[in-house]
């Protein structure tokens, strides 16, 4: 008797391993901050607080695609190149036709062809991530400079400025982005079926695509993802600084990535979570922020990012293998 | 064959960008695509190439920044001999050997912007980057009455520019015993870091009542952040850049201090035109330090692709 | 057989990277007078061997499924302690020692973290990019570090015999890593490392030993190019090597080696590095403008891999 072909082999996500993780950094987060607090008494306030959350979700709206992309074993170096293309394109158009919204539709649009042209080369033309998206970063930046031309667009409308610098109920606005783009992708990743294929597609790209999962479709799906969030992180720094240059978000590449790294997503795909890469932002913002209010030499700063990956890293190595 | 080099050639001609020009060629360093300053020493250089009747090429790193490209670049430019070359060296001590290498090339080279710290330059022309410090970290401190709390954003750590720029604000300050300076941190020229930093200190320090800026950027980003905070407090940048003249206009930036890179790429061209055509030049062109603010706007609100390029005699005379 | 069917056959067997350095030096060469000359090719030979001393050892840590993010940094660290170190000694000799000594110790550190504790090698390499390009801003606060012994520039000008040192320097880097890769155990081992672990466990060679000894070779040879790099701007910057792990992991991908499978090709990284160098070198040879370089760059990376995953279909 012939057993019945299996549904999508979901790999078991381990959800108190995942939970576990989670877990772990959020006390790392807490550990942090009560240090911060006693060493500075500014940690604590109100402003600084809403400061930290602002350039957390800065950094989440970079990896919160990127961590799609991870999770099928994947990379995309080209998210920093990304935002400066899209938000230049993005800035000239606000000041072409007056509209912020016309701006906001072509900052995504133009972030959302990019990763697909990256979908594209790693499926069909089949180049591996790494260098597809490493070679794509340059290109995208060759066209950005050569549009930019050294110049500067500055001077939005002040309701555009909002997304950026404004605030709504005392909260500043990118927050709001922020949850709701971490309740999106963590309900998509968790919930839907797509979500499931794409852990299926990480844990074991032959086995998913045996049992039946559409990988290039998906896989095309998760480079675009990750190229909209990044048009969407060129948007909110436009807003916030009011101006575009040609190297805008290029300092954002390594950042995001060691997020959905400290958050707990690994290299390997299929384990991680989109929650992890908030936790990490996090971790790694309230670092850098505590520095600054430490006033310790900001030269030091790559060192500690740098061993705060390692730590996170090694941890959940120890943690996983407590959890087998 | 011959279809494949014509077509080849025609792709070379449209990749150069320019057609042949008649007179000499020269070769202009610059260190990164990105940065406003830059392109107007490119554009200076450009339009008093076109007023002179000669070909300029210009060499910018891929990478911004980046010393090994500039050195490569270097070494790859003096194979083409080009007549005369306008430098400005990425890292003041580290391009020396590449200097070298072009005096023993035998091209005459004129230093603008950025001192090198050694080698043969027909010329250097340049801002003294610590007397626009000084006159502009004073006009601040004027401006806030000779009292209260102040911060200093510095460039990018190392840099010849930010040292001597922070060196002419910190004099300043000994001239005005009443003001106390809070923190002097590094914003690496750069808006969105001086943002960010800016932000951070004014968690710490409740009362600010200056903010001297290394850079414009870095001026427009701390403006930003105090607009951001609903604080108010006098600031400064230096460059003169559009950005800067449009806010001096609307009030929120008080001055900027004119390190003019436009009137630099112009004179470094003319000197080497100059000493190619045999004329005399000078061994140094330092331009005077100038504070726009309201008062003195109006030549600068010309974009730099539209303003001639005044002469030797001119700037010299002044 | 046809005479095309032929031909084509035995294109096929010449590798994508061969093909592109052929073409590129062909166009080069016709289009801009002074690339096909000796003191020229002698430039691209010399600007190309500090990356060529990184992407070798990088090659093989690739070829075990691993990568070394922190080589470029590691290079730059190097380069101040060696500087730091003929400042303070007048000794060339040992401020080679000490770079060595620090290429070494990062090497040992990447390979004890990616063997011993399991942390992936993009993370661990990651970390220790920071530490290293860390390290090298607070030692130096930003600024160059000048005045060295001249001796030590003499090793990036000088010639032997007419050819410029770095080129020869090069040449006994390259044949010390393809003897060390196909022509001893220690190959073997790195070719098990990257297809076939289970072989090595059960030849009884510690998996984890092997490991480390690849980056531990990758640091040295950090080392060693950081000579190179001190010399060639007879000083030390801390942002000298910044990236060069990624043109590294480029060259390397463009001569052929792949990432996925742990094959490893030592002379297709030497035709991918000079490919770039070529590339580099006639574009500015060429004046084209900067930007219009960088995207170049990005597209010879593309189509190269393009080409070479077409012919892989083959």
């Amino acid at each position: 008797m012939s057993t019945a072909p299996d549904k999508v082999a979901v790999p078991r996500l381990a959800l108190s391993g995942d939970v576990m993780q989670t877990l772990y950094r959020v006390l790392a987060v807490v550990l942090l901050s009560v240090a911060l607090a006693t060493l500075s008494d500014v940690f604590l306030t109100a402003n600084n607080i809403l400061n930290v959350l602002r350039q957390t979700a800065l950094l989440f709206l970079m990896a919160s695609g990127l961590t799609l992309v991870i999770l099928t074993a994947g990379l995309d170096l080209s998210i920093g190149a990304n935002v400066a293309l899209s938000g230049c394109l993005a800035a000239s158009v606000i000041k072409l036709t007056g509209s912020p919204l016309l701006g906001v539709a072509t900052g995504i649009a133009c972030g959302l062809v990019v990763g697909f042209a990256n979908g594209v080369l790693v499926t069909a033309l089949r180049i591996p991530s790494f260098i597809a998206t490493y070679g794509m970063m340059w290109i995208l930046t060759g066209v950005t400079y050569y549009y930019m031309a050294g110049e500067t667009i500055h001077g939005f409308p002040s309701g555009f400025r909002q997304l950026g610098s404004g605030y709504l109920f005392g909260v500043p606005m990118p927050v709001y982005v922020m949850v709701v783009f971490l309740a999106i992708g963590a309900l998509f990743a968790q919930r839907t079926v797509w979500g499931q294929q794409i852990y299926a597609i990480g844990a074991n790209p032959v086995a998913a695509r045996l049992s039946g999962v559409p990988v290039e479709r998906r896989l095309v799906l998760v480079y675009t993802v990750s190229g909209a969030m990044a048009g969407l992180a060129s948007l909110i720094i436009l807003a916030r600084i009011n101006s575009a240059q040609g190297d805008i978000g290029e300092e954002l590449t390594l950042p995001a990535i060691a997020a959905v790294l400290v958050g707990g997503t690994s290299l390997f795909g299929g384990s991680g979570t989109v929650a992890g890469t908030l936790i990490g932002a996090l971790l790694l913002t309230v670092v850098l922020n505590g520095m600054n209010l430490l006033q310790i030499n900001s030269s030091w700063q790559p060192l500690a990012t740098g061993i705060i990956i390692l730590l996170a890293v090694w941890i959940d190595t120890r943690t996983r293998r407590i959890g087998e | 064959m011959k279809y494949l080099l014509s077509v080849t050639a025609a792709l070379t001609t449209l990749l150069s960008g320019s057609a042949f020009a008649a007179g000499e060629t020269i070769a202009v360093f610059t260190k990164n695509l990105t940065n406003p300053y830059f392109q107007a020493v490119r554009v200076g250089t450009e339009t008093a190439a076109k007023t002179l009747g000669v070909k300029v090429i210009q060499y910018v790193p891929t990478k911004p920044d980046s010393i090994p490209e500039q050195l490569s670049q270097v070494e790859d430019v003096i194979v083409k001999k080009p007549d005369a070359i306008v430098f400005i060296p990425v890292d003041y001590k580290a391009l020396v050997p590449a200097v070298e290498k072009i005096n023993a090339a035998h091209i005459p080279v004129t230093n603008i912007t950025d001192r090198s710290a050694a080698g043969d330059f027909i010329a250097f022309v340049g801002a003294d980057d610590y007397s626009i410090g000084l006159a502009i970290g004073k006009r601040l401190l004027t401006g806030i009455g000779g009292k209260g709390n102040v911060i200093i954003l510095e460039g990018v750590k190392g840099s010849l520019t930010s040292t001597n720029r922070v060196r002419g604000f910190t004099d300043a300050l000994k001239e005005f015993p009443n003001v106390k300076l809070l923190a002097s941190q590094p914003g690496n020229f750069q808006r969105l870091n001086a943002l960010q930093v800016m932000e951070n200190l004014m968690q710490s320090f409740p009362s600010i009542d200056g903010v001297l800026a290394a850079n414009d950027p870095m001026a427009v980003g701390a403006i930003e952040a105090l607009e951001g905070a609903n604080r108010k407090a006098l600031v400064i940048g230096i460059n003169g850049s559009k950005e800067a003249v449009e806010l001096i206009k609307s009030g929120k930036l008080l001055a900027s201090g004119d390190f003019n890179g436009f009137i630099q790429g112009c004179i470094g061209i003319e000197i080497a035109v100059r000493n190619l055509r045999k004329q005399s030049t000078p061994k140094e062109v330092m331009l005077k330090p100038i504070v726009i603010d309201k008062t003195n706007l109006a030549p600068y609100e010309t974009p730099v692709e539209q303003r001639t390029c005044p002469t030797l005699e001119q700037i010299v005379s002044n | 057989m046809s005479t095309h069917t032929l031909v084509s056959a035995q294109l096929a067997r010449v590798p994508g990277v061969a093909i592109a350095l052929i073409a590129l030096c062909g166009i080069f060469a016709v289009t801009s007078p002074g690339f096909a000359t000796p003191a020229n090719i002698a430039n691209i030979l010399t600007q190309s061997t500090i990356l060529l001393l990184l992407a070798l050892p990088m090659t093989l840590i690739i070829m075990t499924e691993g990568l070394d993010l922190s080589i470029g940094a590691v290079l730059t660290f190097s380069s101040i302690v060696l500087a730091i170190t003929a400042l303070a000694t007048g000794s060339p000799a040992l401020a080679f020692l000490a770079a060595l000594a620090v290429g070494l110790c990062f090497g040992l550190a990447n390979g004890v973290l990616i063997a011993v504790f399991d942390i992936p090698p993009f993370i661990t390499t990651l970390g220790t990019l920071g530490i290293a390009q860390g390290l090298s801003l607070v030692v130096t606060d930003g600024q160059s570090v000048v005045g060295i012994p001249r001796s030590i520039e003499a090793i990036y000008s000088g010639t032997a015999a007419g050819i410029p040192l770095p080129i020869i320097l090069a040449a006994l880097a390259y044949a010390l890593t393809h003897t060390l890769l196909y022509h001893t155990r220690f190959g073997t081992y790195v070719f098990a490392l990257g297809g076939n672990r289970e072989a090595l466990k059960v030849a009884g060679i510690s998996v984890r030993g092997m490991l480390i000894r690849v980056y531990v070779f990758g640091g040295l040879m950090a080392g060693f190019a950081a000579l190179l790099m001190t010399a060639r701007l007879n000083s030390a910057h801390p942002t000298a090597g910044i990236g060069m792990e990624f043109d590294a992991i480029a060259a390397i991908a463009v001569g052929g080696t792949s990432f996925e499978r742990g094959n490893g090709w030592l002379l297709g990284t030497l035709l991918g590095v000079l490919t770039v160098g070529v590339l580099r070198n006639g574009l500015n040879l060429l004046a084209v403008p900067s930007s219009a370089q960088v995207a170049c760059i990005g597209a010879l990376v593309i189509i190269a891999l393009f080409i070479d995953g077409l012919r892989g279909e083959q």
